[in-house]
């Protein structure tokens, strides 16, 4: 049987939350979903997840929530691999979240089918996938 | 969902799941009652289920006052269904009782409401982070000593649950988690630790409880080193108060 891969999807709207985690869940993910920042701070601090999918902006005010996030995955989970989504993406935030770690850093609206490809690559060959282990 | 969306789901009076682990002591393959600890949960099929992620969550909120009161109310409500011979242990952070000058009042209030007398209650102190409000900590301590409430210091020797903590609460008792437990029989530095811990709880004319005790062999090397308290799977695991009562483990 493959490896049940656990993914965190973070993003402040509810439906594109709902689509993100019955698409990915028909694909055979375990899912977990929060818009809050420190829900996914808590999350990440206490489950062992394969891959992280946050949204840049969790205000809807001019602030990069998902920024920290990434950087929160990289010091203490490096294995995770992280994708970051924004609608709002510019040169210097690309900069930023690729010197945090990101692995991949995508522009909205992408469709489902593209990120999950992006997510599958990531967690590619080599990947044991966590089956969802609490850590 | 609105910013505060998840905390007020946690706040809604039905939403918290609340199941009872005993504490016991044990004489060769007897055991006795000495309380039940009350673990509470977020809501079924939500990130807050797990206990860890609920508690790291409210702490990154600061809504550790809302959500304790949230979490003793429940306790107190489900526990209504033990026998009043039942001692009751209660999980507060210490954060609220630095915060919140009213949480006496409330612990009376709502301990009176559900007719269980504060004789019964220990309050387990969790520790998260460097108390700042020391002074308001102490004398909520005090009150709670003064009014018969019990007072257990959560996770010695973990994180901020330190000598200062020991000094600033005097616990009634000394519970030691898991970590220094689980493998304590073969572990010549588990059993060094655990034995500095219970000659420190003597001192303070305190008792030791073992948290997490899995193993019989483990079990044994506890009793070996003095401790008489005992908190696990070897003996019950976490259940609602309903299934605790059927279980046979309390006297109804």
């Amino acid at each position: 049987m493959p490896p049940v891969h656990r993914i965190l999807i973070i993003d402040d709207e509810e439906p594109i939350l709902f689509a993100m985690r019955e698409y990915f869940e028909q694909t055979g993910y375990r899912v977990d979903c929060t818009s809050e920042a420190e829900e996914a701070e808590a999350l990440l601090a206490h489950v062992r997840y394969d891959a992280v999918i946050a949204d840049l902006r969790l205000t809807g005010i001019f602030r990069a929530e998902g920024l920290g996030i990434i950087a929160s995955v990289r010091e203490r989970c490096p294995w995770v691999r992280t994708v970051l989504l924004t609608a709002y993406g510019s040169p210097e935030i690309e900069i930023e979240a690729r010197r945090l770690g990101v692995d991949a850093f995508l522009h909205k609206p992408k469709p489902l089918r593209e990120l999950a490809e992006v997510v599958a690559g990531l967690l590619g060959a080599g990947s044991t996938g966590s089956e969802g282990g609490i850590v | 969902m609105s910013r505060r969306g998840t905390i007020e789901k946690l706040l809604d009076p039905r939403a918290l799941v609340v199941e009872f682990q005993p504490i016991v002591t044990t004489n060769g393959a007897a055991r006795k009652l000495l309380a039940v600890e009350a673990l509470v949960r977020g809501p079924k099929r939500t990130n807050m289920e797990s206990a860890p992620v609920l508690f790291d969550y409210v702490r990154r909120k600061r809504e550790e006052v809302a959500i304790d009161r949230a979490c003793v109310g429940a306790a107190l409500r489900e526990a209504t269904e033990f026998p009043r011979s039942v001692a009751l242990s209660l999980n507060v952070h210490a954060a609220t009782l630095s915060r919140d000058p009213e949480f006496l009042t409330f612990l009376a209030d709502t301990a009176g409401e559900y007719e269980v007398s504060l004789q019964r209650l220990t309050l387990e102190i969790a520790h998260h982070a460097p108390l700042w409000e020391g002074e308001s900590f102490r004398a909520t301590l005090d009150a709670l000593r003064h009014i018969g409430v019990q007072i257990a210091l959560d996770d010695v020797g973990l994180g901020q649950a330190n000598y200062q903590m020991i000094l600033d609460c005097k616990p009634h008792l000394f519970k030691v988690d898991g970590y220094f437990v689980q493998g304590c029989a073969g572990d010549f530095h588990r059993q060094a630790i655990l034995e500095s811990i219970q000659a420190l709880a003597r001192k303070f004319g305190a008792r030791v409880v073992a948290e997490g005790v899995e193993d019989e062999e483990d079990l044994t090397t506890l009793s070996r080193l003095g401790v008489e308290l005992f908190q696990g799977y070897l003996h019950a695991p976490p259940r609602a108060a309903a299934d605790l009562i059927t279980s046979g483990l309390i006297d109804a």
